[in-house]
Parts: structure tokens; C-alpha cells; sequence
């Protein structure tokens, strides 16, 4: 295909020269161009293979629907599949062509094409299923991922893109003729309206063909930019250009994404791309139609293309890819393209209807006689041929005979499609229209009007009268804007899906979707193989499953299929267009929601200190607590947690507990309002006393645990699990609204308002005296499970006489501001004493030696306060309480639920494992009988061996038995069964 | 996604708030001897129908409060949203659009996209 320039325009300009890379190899083409035209400009039509025979192929169209050029940009991060029909070039772009190996020119992958016929519909549901499974595996599936396929994924990427919110009365989707007039008529009205084009300059089919000689008595280019200028000049008219509407979701809510950098290379670290969220009232959908393609043998030779999409080329790019193409059409669609080429001082080598001399316009019919171009009636492709490109066509002509056409271009047309996709999206019906053998809109399910071709409407009569009446609801000014035509005015076309190939052959191919290589022969194959539903018909030859959702293809294959089913297209139906429209990236989706902003961090006041001292952290929920401090880069994690643990039991250690969830509950009923969320009762509580409390699910389950201290019954502050703060306080403020609305409580929380250290150890006094000289810490003064208030140097603070660790133990609570002044102070006055930080591990481990247990370790949703032996904590004689009524359901009171023990290895040397089950036979015979399970295990320096937390079948009453454990090796280990306490059981250093 | 309109605050984007399932079931007595039928049923059972529904939604990312609606579940429509303490509207105030045999809208199922 030798293609040649025409004249210059306002889109481009011959002396702005760009130079950009193809497969190496450079090339020069103009500001303006896409990387197809400026391909086609270098007389480059093979551009890429097929998805699965690595056939040649070419360029198709001219926009958003192309099915074939699809290219990777090495420049922008080797970024894969990019339309090169949309994609615009710029100084220096790299461009790589796809799904070939060595080379495009000679690709290994193009023997696919000669195995071909076993590579049809079902092909991989049928070879891959069955015993063998490991070929699939091993051999199968790595050999297709490396021969069938798109691009490759890119390198290295790192997109920025950000989000941009839009809340308006009307979005207009598409600047063509319809939406320009839809925005005229919405001029300086007082709705906010948006109109989007996915193209750089709006003006669609003015821009895109010469079908139109005159709006308004202007030459149509003129008219177009004082338009734009009003529509811009309008106050309330807000115009989005490159940006392509790719999603119409319920409530009129759409997604549309903007290139920020048409035309030019992306500049790292700047936003590439905007990911528009669009809330209207009313969408208007001006999208406009997209033209068929037709299947024949070989309908996919490079050099064959849309005949609409070739007088794109010439209109908007002053480029004509050929100088003769051949024209075959079975509509009127297409007569423009002969006027444009006539109008160019070109002509079609022929021009091919299978519609008859009668039928086909008097205009058209006029203008090829006049200047001789050969015409072809009542005729049909039968194939094209040619090695790489296209070569020669066969026609058959009316008589049945058959004629060779040597060409080096062939323009396509099929018919044309309103673009449903949008409407489909938004859940309107669509609706079959015989005569132009085509969807339409039908019923909208959503405030969605359609205009113009996008509506069905292909003729220009009814244009004012169809807009006026469809914009009625706004009340806005009629229009009256006056056309003329350069060709027909009456859309007409013959029904034409597929021509058969001359000659029967297994090689013979006609395609009906070109970028997932389905064939006409796969779909007939899939009917006779009983998948006549059209969505399962879909599924089974992957027919318009590609990244182009088969844009030129999908409703050809429904007339396809409605042919061999004799039935109504209305019948077959059409599989869902599902969003997006056409592919964006992930890195759109994610906008400024990714990298350091994914998920937020949270630290405590204290975190910066933890960070200067060898804190190794662990992340619970948001929230980065130190899980460890390394003395020195040598210390491995078990030594350093057996360090500190060690000194917490002999000397002291000081905990960062900041992030623990602290709500504060007030109201005059906020005692009665205690008494029913946690499970304890809080009645006959002293004021200034803490206690430790469960929180049940209505199931009767434990769902949070916490201290709760009574400043008075008024007044309560609650403590909560690190991750279960939001849950508690959600869970409390439902209640209060929706159960007891009428106690009078407010709850808030006050997690970040207030740090927390827990210092404890037998030395925790003498520091804590130490620190704060005023206080009188003894037992008498400050027992334990009591609070106080205090001031130092001018800081309230608040101080818990309570242990996590089975040590003395005190938590003090200081506004996060002043925290970590304190936080030093109690380090240099601890020194002497041994302080030490410690972190979650240890912390875990010394509770677990104390047989406290953590909610969500311990307890998974299905574990009652009976089932852990905490029912002393149940407030018995309460009338109600959150779960209370659940703790005597016939499931809660059964004897062999699982319960909480503690677990020892026999033989003290073993070691046990976290998540193994125990079980009551040495030998692991299945089926096993499950017992339950290790919640939690350590290795504790104190008792010098391993020891558990478990919850196992009627656990409590096989106390003092042996049973197993099993271990990750298979084997088995034998175990004791005890009480889940393994430190001072009578809880003589809590109250010392 | 879905405007929610809080009754509280006005139409909001569905991001600020969370489900909370079947409204008007009222929680038992906790001072009254409860069966253990009733209050299984309260604890573990709920309507789900297709087509008109009480429901409750929270404004967790808003102004915290409760608040009942009406919503189609088989369209996603919330037809109106109402306080706690208002009364619940008569379902037969609001045209169900569930018409088809099979349960499905005549317009907006997503189960097809061709007239019948
Ligand atoms: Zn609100």
C-alpha cells in the first residue's frame, strides 16, 4: 500500500517534522499524527500478529475501535496494547510491535496459522481437559502464554495519576455535530453542563468526512469554530477534551479518563492521566456509530481497512493510505469516501455493492460514471490474497462470475452501529431495527437521552426537530440550524454478514473477530456443538472477548448466528456490554491511593524514640507498634524478646501501649448504658476503681476485651484491643441510637488524644516513685485495679494500677503532646532499676505465661467467656446485656464446645507449634478426630521449656489428661493438658 | 455506587456509609423470659427479598447517626430514607418494579439488554 499526502490542514501541518522509532527503525512523521497515520504515511502496513495464529496484520480503523494495531511503548515504560489509532507520536517516542518472535517480518509463532485447524472453538476446553493435568501445567500452559498473547507488561512503572470529582446537571458525551448542538442549546442556561470528547479537537464527523458541505450556509469548518468559541466563551459549560468516558454506572454516575499528555512523552512524576468521577442529572449521549467490518476469506490482509476509517486518514490527517483502494460496501455509507477521493484527485481502482444498480443512491451512481471508476453491482468479495498484504480480491459479479482485482487497499464497509456500549452500561434495552439491520437505544433505565447517529438517527432530516423534542425537559431555546449534504441523505443498506470462499479449504479463514482470531467457521462449529446461547457462544470461540469488546464485529456475528438459527436477531439478543468502553490502567484507578498513601500509617507519639532505639516493627491494623528492640544489629528476634521478657519478671520494662483504643462514655445513663454493652456489672463498682470487661455479640460470643475505669456513673473510660477500637465505638453508638435510644449517653473516642505506657516489673514501684515524687504509690494509697488523676509540671495525667504481664504494673495516660517529654524522664529515672522497652513480643509472651488471653488470637468469634473460664466476669444478676440471653442457647451450654487450656510439652525439651491440633492418638491415622487447636506459643525462659494456649473439645475437664500435639513434621508430640495459667497463679506479684 | 440521602445531612456518595441490613427488627426484651425460638430468629434471621426492603444504613464517614430506608434490591433504587424514630412507610405507597415471572425489572436486571 503506497499512500501519498494530501493537502495540509488545521490538525497538520507538513513542517513540523517529528522523527520516533518502530521496531528500531526510524521514521519521520508530523505533529498531529497518531502512530497509525504516521505509520501508513511511511508505507509500514504490517504492524503487528494475531492473538493466536500470528497472523500479519494491519491497520483497521482510524479510532478507539481498532482491533489489530496495537503496539507497546518502550518509551513510557514499554507500556503494552496501546491503540495505535488513538496514540499520538511525539519527538523521540519508541514503538515496538507485538506477539512476535524474532521479528515481525519473520515470526516463529506464524506456524500456529498451519496447525490452525486444530487450534478452533473449544480447542482449549477440549485438549486440556482430563486426566493429565501436569502436561497442562508444565507444558501446556507455558507454551500458549509465550505464543498467544497481547503485549508484554510494562517495566518499571510508576504512574502518577490523580481523581477529579464533578457534580453537574447534564453531561454531554461526545463534541460531534449532536453534542455541539446539544451544548449550543445549553448556552449561558443555569445548568452546569460538562461535554466530553475522547479527541483532541471536537467536532467529530465534521472533522472526520466530507459528508456535510454546509451548516448554517458556513463552510462547516468555520461554523465548527465559532461554535466551540460560544460553547467556551459560555459561563456554565465546562468543556473535557482527550478524555474518553470509559464507564456509565447506576445513578447517572460516570468514570471517564483523561490523557494529560497527548501528543507528548509523559513527564515522570507529573500526572499522566485524570480519572474523572462524574455525578449528573441528565447524561446525553452524542457518542456517534461505529461502521462494520465484513467477513470473507482473509477479511484481516494488512492493507484492508474501514472505508469510513480511510476518509479519516484524509480529512483529519491530509494523508490518503492509498491511491486506489477498492471500495466494497453494502450500504450508502461509504458513498462519501468515493467523493472524498474524487474531491482529492483520486479514484477507487472499483467500487463493489452487493446491493443492485437500482438500489444504490442516484448521487453516488452519477459520480463514479462520470469519472469511470469500474463498478461492481449485485456483487461479493469472495477473498483477498497477497503475502504479508493484500495483493488481488476475487469478485464475483452479478452474472456469478469471477474477476481478479489487483490492489494494494481494500475499504470496508459492514453497515454501521450507534455505539450502544455507554447505554447498554447504563441498563437501557435495546431494540433491533430491520430496515437498517442494527441495535438501537430503545428504553433508558436511567435520565439518559441519545442524539443523533448514537440514537439510530443515521439521517440528517429530523436533526432539529429530534433535538428539540429529545431536550425538552430543560425548557431551553429551539433550535433551527439548516444543513446540506455532499452525498445521500437516506441510510440504505442490504443485509450482507459473511461471503463464503470460493474454494472449501481447512486453511481457509474469515475472520469475525480479528483480535481473538474467531473465525466464521468457529461460530458455526460452536452451534453445532450445541452452544446456540448467545452468551455461552461468547464464552466458548471467545468471540468479542478481546480488548476491543468487538466494536466493528460483535453485531456481524449476531447476524451470523440469527442466519444459522432462523431466528430474529431480537431473539438471539446481544451479550452485555460490560464496562470499561476500552481499557485504563490500574494506575488510573488507583490515582493518589497508592505507594505511601495506600493505606495510612499510624504512629504513636512515642514512635520517633523507637526508631532511634533498634525498634523492629510489626504493623497491627493501621498502626506500626515496635515488635522488638535489637540491642545490636546481632541479636536475633528470639533472643532480644527473651531478653526482655527476662526483664520485666526480675527487673522492669516500659511498654508503648499509645495505640490501645481508649473510648470515653458520659451521659446521666452511662452507668445503665455500661451495664448493658460489657458483660461485667459496674453498679456496685467504687468510684476510681478499673476492671477488666468482655464484650459478647448478641451470639454470645467474645468479641472485645478491655479495662473499663468508673470515674463516676456518669462517667467511664474504656479501654479497647489496638484493632478493635473502631468496631467498639461503632458497636456503642449503634446500640445507643438504635436500642436505648432513650438512655441518655454520648460515647467518643479518645485513642490519639491520650499516649499510654505501661511500665511493670517487681521494680515498677521504685521507678514509678522515682518518676513522679509526689505520688504516693504504696498498696494501701494506690492498690491494684484503682486509678487516680494527677498533675505533673503542669501535665494531667492519669495513672491505672493494672498488668498485662502478671507483674506489678502501672499505665499511665498523658496527652499525646507532652507524651514523649515523659516518656525520657522515665527513662532516666528507670536506668538505675534496670527499665527496659519492650515490645508486642514480649509482651505477648508474658501475658500468655499469665494465661491472659487476646481477643482474636485466642478467640475466633466462636468462643464464649464460659468456653475461656471467665465466667465469673458475667454479671450475673443484670437483667440484660449485650449476648446475654445467647450464653443459655442449647448450642453455648453444650458440654464438649471448645474451651480454653493450657498446654506442655511431656517431655520438656519438645517443641510445640502455633496452629497445630491436638489430637488423642500418637499415630496419625485419618480421619483424625479434631480436637481443637494451639492458639498460642512460646518459649518461655521463666519455666524454661515451651508451653500453650489452646481451645479444645470439653478442654476444661480434661485438665491433669495427656494427649497430642501435632507438629509441621507429620509426627506427633505428646502433651499435657493443664490450666491456662503458668506464673503465679495466685496472683501474688499483681497486688504486691 | 449509589446517592444516599442521610436524612441527617442530605445526598451523600455510598462511600461514607456502611450497610446494616434488615431494619425494624426489634431486639427482645432482655428483662422478659425469652424463648429460644424468638430469639434465635432475632439473633440469626433475616428477610432477604428481591424488590422492596427496610433497611438500615450508618453515616460512618458522615455524622454517625442511624437512619432506615426503603431500597429496591433488585434495581439498587433507595426510594426514601427516614429517621429511627419516624414511622415506616407503607410498601404499597412505592411501585415495585419487580414484574417479570422470574422476579427480574422489566428495565435495569443487567441480566439482558434486548426488549422481550
Ligand atoms: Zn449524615
Amino acid at each position: 500500500m503506497k499512500s501519498i499526502n494530501l493537502k495540509e490542514n488545521q490538525f497538520i501541518q507538513f513542517h513540523q517534522k517529528i522523527s520516533f522509532k518502530f521496531d528500531g527503525v526510524k521514521y519521520f512523521g508530523y505533529k498531529g499524527d497518531t502512530i497509525a497515520s504516521a505509520l501508513l504515511r511511511n508505507n509500514i502496513n504490517l504492524v503487528g500478529r494475531s492473538f493466536k495464529y500470528h497472523r500479519p496484520r494491519g491497520i483497521y480503523t482510524c479510532g478507539i475501535e481498532e482491533p489489530n494495531a496495537l503496539v507497546q511503548i518502550i518509551s513510557e515504560y514499554s507500556e503494552p496494547n496501546t491503540r495505535a489509532t488513538i496514540k499520538k507520536i511525539y519527538e523521540g517516542m519508541e514503538i515496538e510491535s507485538q506477539n512476535r518472535w524474532p521479528s515481525l517480518e519473520n515470526d516463529f509463532g506464524s506456524i500456529n496459522n498451519l496447525f490452525s485447524p486444530i487450534f478452533t472453538a473449544g480447542f482449549y476446553y477440549k485438549t486440556f481437559m482430563g486426566p493429565h493435568k501436569k502436561f497442562w501445567k508444565n507444558l501446556y500452559e507455558p507454551l500458549i502464554r509465550r505464543a498467544a498473547g497481547l503485549g508484554k507488561p510494562p517495566k518499571d512503572f510508576k504512574g502518577v495519576s490523580n481523581h477529579i470529582h464533578h457534580n453537574v446537571d447534564v453531561t454531554i458525551i461526545g463534541g460531534g455535530l449532536n453534542g455541539l448542538l446539544a451544548a449550543k442549546s445549553l448556552i449561558n442556561s443555569n445548568y452546569d453542563v460538562l461535554l466530553i470528547d475522547y479527541e483532541e479537537q471536537l467536532g467529530g464527523i465534521i472533522n472526520n468526512s466530507n459528508k456535510i458541505s454546509l451548516i448554517d450556509n458556513k463552510e462547516p469548518k468555520d461554523w465548527l469554530k465559532e461554535t466551540i468559541q460560544e460553547i467556551e466563551d459560555s459561563k456554565n459549560i465546562k468543556i473535557l477534551k482527550n478524555t474518553l468516558v470509559t464507564t456509565y454506572n447506576y445513578v447517572n454516575h460516570l468514570i471517564a479518563i483523561e490523557d494529560r499528555f497527548v501528543g507528548s512523552k509523559p513527564i515522570e512524576g507529573k500526572v499522566n492521566s485524570t480519572l474523572h468521577k462524574i455525578r449528573t442529572g441528565h447524561t446525553i449521549l452524542c457518542n456517534g456509530h461505529i461502521e462494520r467490518f465484513l467477513s470473507f476469506q482473509n477479511n484481516d490482509l494488512p492493507g484492508i481497512m474501514l472505508s469510513s476509517s480511510f476518509e479519516k486518514y484524509m480529512c483529519r490527517y491530509g494523508l490518503a493510505p492509498s491511491k486506489e483502494p477498492v471500495i466494497f460496501s453494502n450500504n450508502s455509507n461509504s458513498n462519501s469516501l468515493v467523493y472524498s477521493l474524487i474531491k482529492a484527485g483520486l479514484k477507487p481502482k472499483a467500487y463493489i455493492d452487493s446491493r443492485s444498480g437500482e438500489e444504490i443512491e442516484p448521487n453516488l451512481f452519477d459520480l463514479i460514471r462520470k469519472n469511470d471508476v469500474p463498478l461492481y453491482t449485485n456483487s461479493q468479495i469472495k477473498g483477498a490474497f497477497g503475502n504479508k498484504k493484500i495483493e488481488k480480491i476475487l469478485v464475483e459479479d452479478s452474472s456469478g462470475a469471477l474477476n481478479e482485482i489487483k490492489c494494494d487497499c481494500l475499504c470496508l464497509s459492514g453497515g454501521i452501529n450507534p455505539d450502544v456500549h455507554l447505554f447498554t452500561q447504563s441498563k437501557g434495552l435495546l431494540d433491533w431495527d430491520e430496515k437498517d439491520l442494527t441495535y438501537k437505544p430503545s428504553k433508558p433505565f436511567q435520565p439518559t437521552i441519545t442524539l443523533g447517529s448514537a440514537s439510530g438517527q443515521f439521517n440528517f432530516d429530523n436533526l432539529n426537530s429530534d433535538i428539540n423534542e429529545k431536550l425538552k425537559t430543560f425548557k431551553v431555546k429551539k433550535l433551527d440550524v439548516k444543513l446540506e449534504l455532499n452525498t445521500n441523505t437516506k441510510y440504505h443498506i442490504e443485509k450482507l454478514w459473511e461471503v463464503s470462499p470460493q474454494k472449501k479449504s481447512l486453511w481457509a479463514k474469515s475472520f469475525i473477530d480479528l483480535q481473538n482470531d474467531v473465525t466464521t467457521k468457529d461460530i458455526r462449529q460452536a452451534i453445532t456443538e450445541g452452544f446456540d446461547r448467545i452468551e455461552h457462544l461468547k464464552r466458548y470461540t471467545t468471540n468479542s472477548m478481546g480488548t476491543d469488546q468487538g466494536k466493528i464485529s460483535s453485531i456481524n456475528a449476531l447476524g451470523i448466528v440469527s442466519d444459522l438459527l432462523d431466528k430474529k436477531v431480537n431473539e438471539v439478543g446481544t451479550t452485555i456490554y460490560r464496562p470499561p468502553y476500552a481499557p485504563l490502567s490500574f494506575s488510573a484507578i488507583a490515582g493518589r491511593n497508592c505507594y505511601e498513601f495506600y493505606d495510612p500509617e499510624r504512629k504513636s507519639p512515642i514512635h520517633s524514640w523507637h526508631l532511634k532505639n533498634g525498634a523492629i516493627f510489626e504493623d497491627v491494623g493501621q498502626w506500626k507498634r515496635p515488635w522488638y528492640f535489637q540491642i545490636n544489629k546481632d541479636e536475633s528476634m528470639h533472643d532480644a524478646v527473651q531478653r526482655e521478657s527476662k526483664n520485666v519478671r526480675e527487673n522492669a520494662g516500659i511498654l508503648d501501649g499509645s495505640t490501645l483504643g481508649k473510648i470515653e462514655i458520659k451521659g446521666e445513663d452511662a452507668l445503665e448504658f455500661m451495664n448493658l454493652i460489657y458483660t461485667n456489672s459496674f453498679t456496685k463498682m467504687r468510684q476510681g476503681s478499673a476492671r477488666y470487661a468482655l464484650m459478647l455479640g448478641e451470639d454470645g460470643m467474645v468479641k472485645d476485651d478491655g479495662i473499663i475505669c468508673k470515674i463516676s456513673d456518669q462517667h467511664f473510660i474504656a479501654t479497647t484491643t489496638t484493632g478493635g477500637a473502631a468496631t467498639v465505638l461503632g458497636c456503642m453508638e449503634e446500640y445507643a441510637q438504635t436500642e436505648w435510644p432513650n438512655l441518655k449517653v454520648f460515647m467518643n473516642s479518645i485513642t490519639e488524644q491520650y499516649a499510654t505506657f505501661n511500665i511493670s516489673g517487681p521494680k515498677a514501684r521504685e521507678i514509678m516513685k522515682k518518676a513522679f515524687p509526689n505520688i504516693n504509690f504504696s498498696n494501701e494509697e494506690f492498690p491494684f485495679m484503682t486509678f487516680q488523676f494527677h498533675e505533673f509540671n503542669g501535665i494531667p495525667i492519669r495513672i491505672l494500677r493494672a498488668s498485662f504481664t502478671g507483674e506489678l504494673g502501672y499505665e499511665i495516660y498523658i496527652p499525646s503532646n507532652s507524651a514523649p517529654k515523659i516518656w525520657d524522664n522515665i527513662q532516666s529515672f528507670g536506668k538505675e532499676f534496670g527499665l527496659a522497652p519492650y515490645g508486642t513480643e514480649a509482651m505477648h509472651l508474658l501475658r500468655a505465661e499469665k494465661g491472659y488471653i487476646i481477643v482474636g488470637q485466642d478467640t475466633d468469634g466462636s468462643i464464649t467467656p464460659i468456653d475461656l473460664g471467665l465466667s465469673w466476669m458475667i454479671g450475673k444478676s443484670k437483667k440484660d446485656f449485650l449476648g446475654k440471653r445467647s450464653l443459655t442457647r442449647s448450642d453455648t451450654i453444650r458440654e464438649d464446645r471448645k474451651q480454653l487450656v493450657g498446654i506442655i510439652p511431656s517431655n520438656k525439651a519438645d517443641k510445640l507449634e502455633e496452629g497445630q491440633h491436638i489430637i488423642l492418638d500418637k499415630e496419625i491415622k485419618s480421619p483424625v478426630p479434631m480436637l481443637g487447636h494451639i492458639t498460642s506459643c512460646y518459649y518461655s525462659s521463666t519455666l524454661g521449656h515451651d508451653f500453650a494456649l489452646a481451645v479444645i473439645k470439653n478442654g476444661h475437664s480434661m485438665i491433669g489428661t495427656k494427649a497430642y500435639a501435632s507438629t509441621s513434621s507429620m509426627s506427633t508430640t505428646g502433651v499435657d493438658i493443664v490450666k491456662p495459667v503458668f506464673y503465679d497463679e495466685d496472683n501474688k506479684r499483681l497486688v504486691s | 455506587m449509589l446517592i444516599i440521602n442521610c436524612p441527617y445531612c442530605g445526598p451523600r456518595d455510598q462511600s461514607e456509609f456502611s450497610n446494616g441490613g434488615e431494619a425494624h427488627v426489634k431486639r427482645p426484651d432482655g428483662s422478659k423470659e425469652i424463648g429460644d425460638r424468638e430469639w434465635g430468629e432475632y439473633v440469626f434471621i433475616r428477610a432477604n427479598p428481591k424488590g422492596l426492603f427496610y433497611e438500615r444504613w450508618v453515616h460512618t464517614h458522615g455524622c454517625r447517626k442511624w437512619f432506615n430506608c426503603v431500597r429496591d434490591t433488585s434495581t439498587d433504587e433507595i426510594l426514601v430514607t427516614y429517621k429511627l424514630d419516624e414511622k415506616k412507610p407503607n410498601l404499597n405507597n412505592f411501585k415495585s418494579v419487580v414484574k417479570t415471572p422470574s422476579g427480574e425489572p422489566e428495565v435495569g436486571s443487567g441480566n439482558f439488554t434486548v426488549e422481550k
